[in-house]
């Protein structure tokens, strides 16, 4: 059972993540509402996987990735990202995310993107 | 996903995006008062508005997310470009506007509506109002984040035993973003192969999404790898859907040796957020929870005061009792406190009434706020906003002069409208002042005669009890109205939603100084102050708000009217007299007036006594909803809720205005 960590300042879109996982094995090991949290959490419960949102107070997602990929070169970041953010996605794969959601997101979508991504 | 988890994200998408819209609203206000927009609370509106798209798009709210799609992108203009010479009156009205329309559209959500208005002519003066500061600004220049194209070597180095293979590529029709994941896919390939041209060439422009999804994604590579092992990299891409890969001889393109390990320098951000250590809890829980503490209190009162302890010496009893009360009325005081609200946001809203207002009515207001996080229990702060809302409308609609008025009369041009709360004991006094023209008696008094609603000789009422005229019902008339005042909803409504939650509300006014109203609420619903009384061998309540006073026959007139009805003549005015055991029809009572006592009660300013057998004392009571099965029978027929008494009987909690129905 891979072990994730929600990344998103909206609660509500947390859960949308936390629910759609959860039907399908995941375990959500923490939740951040923003990436200096997320950074913080990510050192402390070394999830198999992040789902990071991009648009967040304190420190943006792109800088959160970018830390944790620090901490880890290994790790699994997926981004959640919406239409119009494309050059931030693509920042965020040169900075080492593994691939990207894009708000609104189905579940099948998202379910296929994280199990490819997973080792 | 279940039907449950639907639910709770139902709940939790309009919680959420509430607070967000109030977040807006608040800072657009504070930006327009400081004539300008901060970077920062553009930032902050941008993200704003960013996370009730995309929440909004979740829960295929198309309206919702489509005005905060054109106002994100609005703010990414203006963040991004930071014109100048930005007309911001412009620009609040339409955010204002925007906010206008979400909140519309919240309340058709929440009331299980289809959230359906038609977006389409705010979206075009948001559309408009961009192009406008565009054209302002000059063309628009590029805004995207460039990312250099790396060309330094690094990573993948092919040797030259290494075969160029050709693959195309699609990707799943709904996928989207095709650039991107061409983007992130070509990133992959990189660590294992020598990627040498592109079709599309450049994946950066946004574009190229739509060749990719009608032609695919070509790529030429280069690797020692076999055609499987390439395959194997290329099926781990997310959406990839179709894939031919073909060995070609050569390729005639120059060479463009991409290299991804090129990182961008990144700021270790060493500030920790102060992680917010709060969760929301949904109000029926702590509602339950209160219901539970209530009667745990009672039965702890129930075991301490049980008959059975009689005449007995317990002296651990005892000790552990006290604990046990300790404890108890803790817990009690604790889950009172989580239901209270601070009045902040309440108050806060009122900006944006005083600032509409204030433009229509050409008026200038300064709205001041004092002892905004005074708090009040969760239900009560339902029912006093729109009172509030009332009153202010009225203050600067009525009670403010306009300018020229007031510097005649040597007042400040602005006027002030005061907003104050504060703590007394079991209630919380909210005050709206303002410093108009204050009442006018005898235009009171001429109305009142008008309508009919005079019950004394007007030499003998005094100031205050000409002023409370205004809150009887029929007073207001609907002979001056504007847009915001003089709907026919007077002053009565604002009486009425006061008494709901167990207030009141009077008023004080001195001419050509201004206009005082005090609304006094209790600090919550679930504990009252009550009146036990006893009518045969059953108890009932009587709330002590209700009560005006309780007086024995002897001295009073008893008179019968037409129909037969009971009345009794106190200091010169007839009152009607209910007789509770009559109503509820309760055997074994008394039935001789003069050996019970009457209750005077009040309710919307009409008078009347119960009559009951005697009166057992004055009591805080922890208020319980009927059972269902009650309810569906007595609802407003004179009881309202009930209550365990210390001995663990219950008592009905009389409705005083279910009598008068």
């Amino acid at each position: 059972m891979a072990k994730v960590l929600v990344v998103d300042d909206a609660a509500f879109m947390r859960m949308a993540i936390k629910n759609m996982l959860e039907n399908h094995g995941f375990e959500i090991v923490g939740e951040a509402e923003n990436g200096a949290v997320a950074v913080q959490k990510y050192a402390e419960c070394r999830p198999d996987l992040v789902t990071m949102d991009i648009t967040m107070p304190e420190m943006n997602g792109l800088d959160a990735l970018k830390a944790i990929m620090k901490i880890n070169p290994e790790a699994v970041v997926v981004m959640v990202s919406a239409m119009g953010q494309e050059a931030m996605v693509r920042e965020a794969i040169m900075s080492g995310a593994k691939s990207f959601i894009i708000k609104p997101f189905k579940e099948d979508h998202v379910i296929e993107t994280l199990k490819k991504v997973l080792p | 996903m279940s039907g449950q988890n639907n639910e709770q994200m139902l709940e939790m998408y309009i919680f959420e995006t509430e607070q967000n819209i109030e977040q807006l609203e608040t800072l657009v206000l504070s930006s327009e008062k400081e004539l300008g927009f901060a970077e920062d609370a553009l930032h902050e509106l941008f993200r704003l508005m960013h996370t009730i798209k995309g929440s909004s798009g979740m829960m295929s709210y198309q309206s919702l997310a489509s005005v905060a799609h054109h106002l994100e992108d609005l703010f990414y203009y203006l963040r991004e470009q930071q014109p100048q010479n930005v007309d911001y009156t412009i620009l609040s009205d339409l955010v204002l506007e925007g906010i206008d329309l979400m909140k519309v559209e919240l309340q058709k959500i929440k009331n299980g509506e289809e959230a359906d208005s038609d977006t389409a002519p705010l979206i075009k003066s948001i559309e408009d109002y961009l192009q406008l500061l565009k054209q302002q600004n000059g063309a628009e220049s590029e805004t995207a984040v460039a990312l250099a194209q790396p060309d330094s070597a690094g990573g993948f180095c092919a040797r030259a035993d290494a075969v160029t293979y050709k693959a195309v590529v699609h990707f799943a029709a709904d996928c989207a973003m095709e650039n991107v994941r061409a983007y992130a896919l070509v990133h992959s390939l990189q660590a294992e192969a020598n990627v040498l041209q592109l079709f599309p060439a450049d994946l950066d422009d946004d574009d190229s999404a739509e060749i990719i999804r009608t032609k695919g994604l070509t790529v030429y590579l280069q690797s020692e790898l076999e055609a499987e092992q390439i395959e194997e990299i290329f099926w781990q891409t997310p959406f990839l859907n179709k894939l031919e890969l073909t060995v070609v001889d050569s390729l005639q393109s120059e060479e463009a040796a991409w290299d991804a390990a090129q990182l961008p320098k990144q700021q270790q951000n060493n500030h920790t957020a102060a992680s917010n250590s709060v969760i929301s809890v949904s109000v029926n829980k702590l509602d339950k929870l209160m219901d539970l503490v209530g009667e745990m209190v009672i039965a702890e009162s129930m075991v301490i005061q049980n008959p059975d302890l009689n005449g007995l010496e317990l002296e651990n009893f005892e000790k552990a009792a006290r604990q046990l009360h300790k404890i108890t009325s803790e817990l009690q005081d604790l889950v009172m406190s989580i239901r209270m609200v601070p009045l902040a946001t309440t108050f806060h809203k009122m900006h944006r009434l005083v600032r509409d207002m204030s433009r229509q009515l050409q008026k200038d207001v300064q709205l001041q706020l004092i002892g905004e996080h005074t708090e009040v229990d969760k239900n009560i702060i339902e029912h006093i906003a729109d009172p509030i809302m009332h009153l202010i409308r009225n203050a600067i609609d009525h009670g403010l002069e306009t300018a020229e008025e007031r510097e005649a009369l040597g007042k400040p041009a602005a006027g002030t409208i005061t907003l104050e709360a504060k703590n007394t004991g079991s209630d919380v006094l909210i005050l709206i002042k303002d410093d108009g023209r204050g009442l006018n008696k005898d235009k009171i008094l001429e109305r009142a005669r008008e309508h009919g609603l005079l019950t004394k000789m007007t030499a003998e009422m005094t100031e205050k009890e000409i002023f409370e005229l205004i809150f009887l019902p029929g007073f207001s008339t609907k002979d001056n109205v504007t847009e915001f005042s003089g709907r026919g909803v007077g002053m009565d409504v604002v009486a009425k939603n006061l008494e709901m939650v167990g207030g009141a509300v009077s008023v004080s006014s001195v001419a050509g100084q201004g206009t005082v109203f005090t609304l006094k609420i209790p600090l919550t619903l679930a504990i009252m102050d009550s009146m036990n009384v006893k009518v045969g061998a059953s108890c009932y309540t009587i709330p002590i708000i209700s009560i005006k006073e309780c007086l024995r026959l002897q001295q009073h007139t008893l008179l019968n009217d037409t129909e037969g009805y009971e009345m009794l003549m106190v200091r010169g005015e007839c009152y009607p007299i209910f007789r509770l055991h009559q109503y509820f029809n309760v055997k074994n009572a008394v039935t001789d007036l003069e050996k019970g006592v009457l209750v005077m009660v009040e309710h919307d300013k009409k008078s009347f006594l119960l009559f009951v057998d005697e009166l057992l004392g004055q009591q805080e009571v922890v208020v319980k909803a009927l059972p269902a099965y009650i309810k569906e029978r007595y609802q407003s027929k004179g009881i309202s809720g009930c209550t365990l008494l210390g001995d663990g009987s219950i008592s009905l909690i009389l409705d005083v205005g279910g009598f008068v129905q």
